[in-house]
């Protein structure tokens, strides 16, 4: 069968870093093909060179045979590509409606029309949603309804569902699965992007499995059974050379316990988790994305407010706190290192030495109220060379440096407040290959300084390498507890899928 | 030579000299001392109302509520002094409203995270609703007859009038402030990225309050010099384009309104573009509709050169519009 896409030999680099590399993919036409992989293996990224969200750096797509190259998504959609992302791209002040025809509408676009055919098209899904009613006030769940809907509505052959069962409920599932049938019928294509191995199984036509951004293997979903695709997404290949072979280390013993959380609670997100933390070790916790994992320890030091009522408690060294902000949890020594380098890291506009001074400053460790150019320039050449970061000189803007560097200084800017718990969301996101061994062995060094540190990531390796205690997130609680002997990347994985 | 070294902060310094060459030999009489005198007066006050403006803008806020608070706190001083209030007790009573307003300003902006453009324009005019309609009796309040704003009006050092050295100074306060101390510092910092500035422990939201206090407060000192000039003060400055001016001086200086930009020379820069401007054109007799043309077009080209030589995120402007 004549595939409608075919990505030859496609690569696509972030500054140099590969997101995937000489992929060869191809999508039959009226097939559900599910796209599975760890998180960062490149399925987004793949999926979204088909859509033209990005371009791709190497490499040619095929679209019904001809080579196609969309510079924006809209391009894309004119051609029949349409996509729905894992967050909405809905306008939450207008109606269903006005979202479905959204950019489609006719030069005098009367409501009163959009309204009934809305309405007779939502049926024709089986969807129950009001069209006139405001998206903003719909649930996650709707909105995504929506978003499928307009995709549909857009007569696209191929749609790509980026995570689309995510915040669906099994009933609604059921729903959404009925209509990729019948979808699949009427002879569109699908790609399927997911977390959930069960649905994929269910679901899928075919399978293909994408690693450390390369393909492992595609094929009929009827070869294939949970065992084999877990086995698939964690073997290694690119990771040995990073990790070297599972190396004999000795494993930490905890010190006192410097965290104590029960029961705490954030809306829909944290629900009820609990779990200690303890000195002069590393605590890995591994989640999927929504698992939570991120939003429990922005709680735990202060960037998030935990639920009022019924919140649960957290004890710092056998101290209650509540931090309102993150300035309590940093007079404390709780140092929250953010995922989000770009938006919530580091100050774009300054130097590092002044990123790094930030840091110091808020902390309070730095000695009187006056701020001198000297102590920044001293600041700067002392973590410079202790962080091994690679400039030009102390005055170097922070944008300029490469993801490794970016890293390294918003680390430093942490670790001069001199914290006694640091809690690293993803350190190595987006970071080169020779920046994570050093980044690594600096969170080592600073376990066998006799600080508790917590390493939040999703990418196995690194939590089973680096960790001397693993917890597991799901679903907005902590659900399992593993000892570096027991934890293997097939366990934890199938804790942490459901 | 790279041509990012092109800042606007360049740009407008050069067009500024460009300027003073030009009308030095065009203009006679540009060069003479008196007139100089009163360039330098002339921005003194557009330039202090600018530098409490700069403290917000940089902490990436706005304050559109300045000049009414500027005129209206004076207003209400003087009425005051009229109707038989002791000195320090006006002058106390004006001050803590004065504070109250940059208060209000602050808090609803850092707590009620409504945009402080609307905060402002908002309590600007409610200010100037409440006092002219309950405080005071009509548009314009003298300087009573004695009192110390005349002495402050008629000073002169060195044959410069007071209001420059005011300038100048709160100038210098403004810098050390910025430059070398902690709250100055968190300024900058809360600007150029909030979200990080919360994380590493500034009190970001106090630091909004403070900043928005202390602009109400340049406003005040602002219209304490202008009532000592015309010995009186004109509630009607509300609806002039005083604002639009200082927001002028502040942004041409390089001011970034994406806020973590610039610092008080930019606001120095700034105030001596538009001031010596503003006098090369009453010189030579171009007219206010004129100006105002000349005015809006320095400015678009200031933030078009400075968005196109200094994007402010080197990815987002080569990734365009995804």
């Amino acid at each position: 069968m004549k595939p409608i896409i075919k990505m030859e030999n496609v690569s696509k680099f972030y500054r140099k870093v590969p997101a995937i590399r000489n992929v060869d993919f191809d999508l039959r036409k009226g097939e559900i093909h599910a796209l599975l992989g760890e998180n960062g293996a490149g399925k987004s990224t793949l999926t979204k060179i088909m859509a033209g969200v990005v371009e791709a750096t190497d490499g040619q797509m095929l679209y019904k045979g001809k080579p196609a190259c969309f510079a924006t998504p809209n391009e894309a959609l004119h051609a029949g590509i349409a996509m729905v992302f894992q967050e909405t791209s809905l306008v939450p002040s207008m109606t269903v409606a006005q979202n479905l025809y959204l950019g489609s509408e006719n030069f005098l676009n009367r409501l009163r029309g959009i309204y009934i055919s809305a309405q007779q098209f939502l049926q024709s899904l089986n969807f129950q949603v009001d069209p006139r009613a405001l998206v903003a006030t719909l649930g996650a769940a709707s909105q995504q309804m929506i978003e499928i809907a307009r995709a549909v509505h857009h007569n696209a052959e191929v749609i790509i569902f980026d995570e689309p069962t995510a915040t669906l409920t099994p009933e609604e599932k059921r729903h959404f699965f009925a209509l990729l049938r019948r979808l699949k019928e009427s002879g569109v294509s699908i790609i399927f992007i997911s977390h959930a191995l069960e649905e994929a199984l269910e679901i899928s036509d075919r399978i293909t499995i994408l690693r450390d951004g390369e393909l492992v293997e595609t094929g009929d979903t009827k070869d294939y059974d949970r065992d084999r695709i877990i086995a698939a997404m964690v073997g290694r290949t690119l990771t040995e050379e990073i990790y070297g072979e599972h190396k004999e280390r000795e494993t930490r013993k905890a010190g006192k316990r410097i965290l104590a959380v029960h029961d705490i609670s954030m809306g829909t997100i944290v629900r009820n988790t609990s779990f200690s933390v303890f000195t002069g070790q590393i605590t890995g916790v591994f989640g999927l994305i929504g698992s939570g994992r991120t939003e429990t320890f922005k709680v735990v030091s202060g960037v998030f407010k935990r639920n009022f009522k019924r919140g649960g408690s957290i004890e710092l060294e056998d101290r209650r706190v509540r931090y309102l902000t993150p300035a309590e949890a940093v007079a404390d020594g709780i140092i929250y290192v953010t995922e989000d380098r770009k938006g919530e890291g580091i100050f774009e506009t300054m130097g590092i030495g002044e990123n790094l001074f930030g840091g110091l400053l808020a902390s309070g460790h730095n000695k009187g109220w006056i701020v001198r150019r000297k102590d920044i320039r001293d600041l700067a050449t002392q973590w410079i060379e202790r962080l091994n970061i690679k400039a030009i000189n102390a005055d170097a803007r922070v944008v300029e440096l490469s993801g490794g560097n970016q890293q390294k200084v918003v680390i430093g800017k942490g670790l001069c407040q001199k914290p006694r718990l640091v809690i690293f969301d993803e350190p190595t996101r987006g970071v080169d290959v020779g920046a994570i061994a050093e980044i690594h062995q600096l969170i080592n060094d600073l376990a066998d300084q006799g600080i508790a540190v917590v390493v939040i990531s999703s990418y196995l390796p690194e939590i089973l390498n680096l960790s001397d205690r693993i917890l597991v997130c799901r679903q907005g609680r902590i659900v399992e507890e593993f000892t570096p002997e027991d934890a293997t990347e097939e366990t934890v994985m199938y804790a942490s899928v459901h | 030579m790279n041509l990012s070294t092109f800042n606007q902060e360049r740009i407008v310094l050069i067009a500024t000299v460009l300027v003073v060459i030009f009308a030095a030999i065009v203009l006679p009489g540009f060069l003479n001392v008196t007139n100089l005198i009163s360039i330098v007066r002339s921005i003194s006050v557009l330039g202090i109302l600018a530098l409490g403006m700069a403290i917000v803008i940089i902490g990436r806020g706005i304050d559109l509520s300045m000049v009414a608070i500027m005129a209206m706190s004076i207003a209400w001083y003087l009425q005051m002094l009229h109707t038989g209030y002791g000195e320090t007790e006006a002058l106390m009573l004006v001050l803590l409203a004065v504070v109250f307003i940059g208060a209000v300003n602050g808090f609803l902006v850092a707590y009620a995270d409504v945009p402080p453009i609307f905060v402002t324009l908002a309590t600007g005019l409610f200010v100037f609703g409440f006092v002219r309609s309950q405080l005071i009796p009509s548009d314009a309040v003298t300087v009573p007859a004695g009192h110390w704003l005349e002495a402050v009006g008629a000073a002169r050092f060195a044959g410069i009038p007071v209001d420059v050295f005011v300038f100048l100074t709160l100038a210098f306060a403004t810098f050390l402030f910025l430059r070398f101390t902690k709250w100055g510092r968190y300024v900058y910092y809360a600007g150029d990225n909030p979200a990080a500035a919360r994380n590493i422990g500034i009190p970001v939201r106090p630091m909004l309050v403070l900043r928005y206090i202390l602009s109400a407060l340049f406003s005040f000192i602002a219209g304490l010099l202008t009532a000592a000039s015309l010995l009186s003060i004109q509630t009607r400055v509300i609806n002039s384009n005083l604002l639009y001016d200082v927001i002028l001086v502040a942004v041409i200086g390089g001011i970034g309104l994406s806020g973590g930009k610039g610092g008080v020379r930019n606001v120095l820069i700034g105030a001596a573009l538009i001031g010596i401007l503003l006098n090369v054109m009453t010189i030579a007799n171009i007219s206010l509709l004129l100006q105002n043309l000349i005015k809006s077009t320095i400015l678009l080209a200031a933030i078009i050169l400075d968005g196109w030589l200094n994007p402010r995120d080197e990815q987002t402007a080569q990734q365009g519009d995804i």
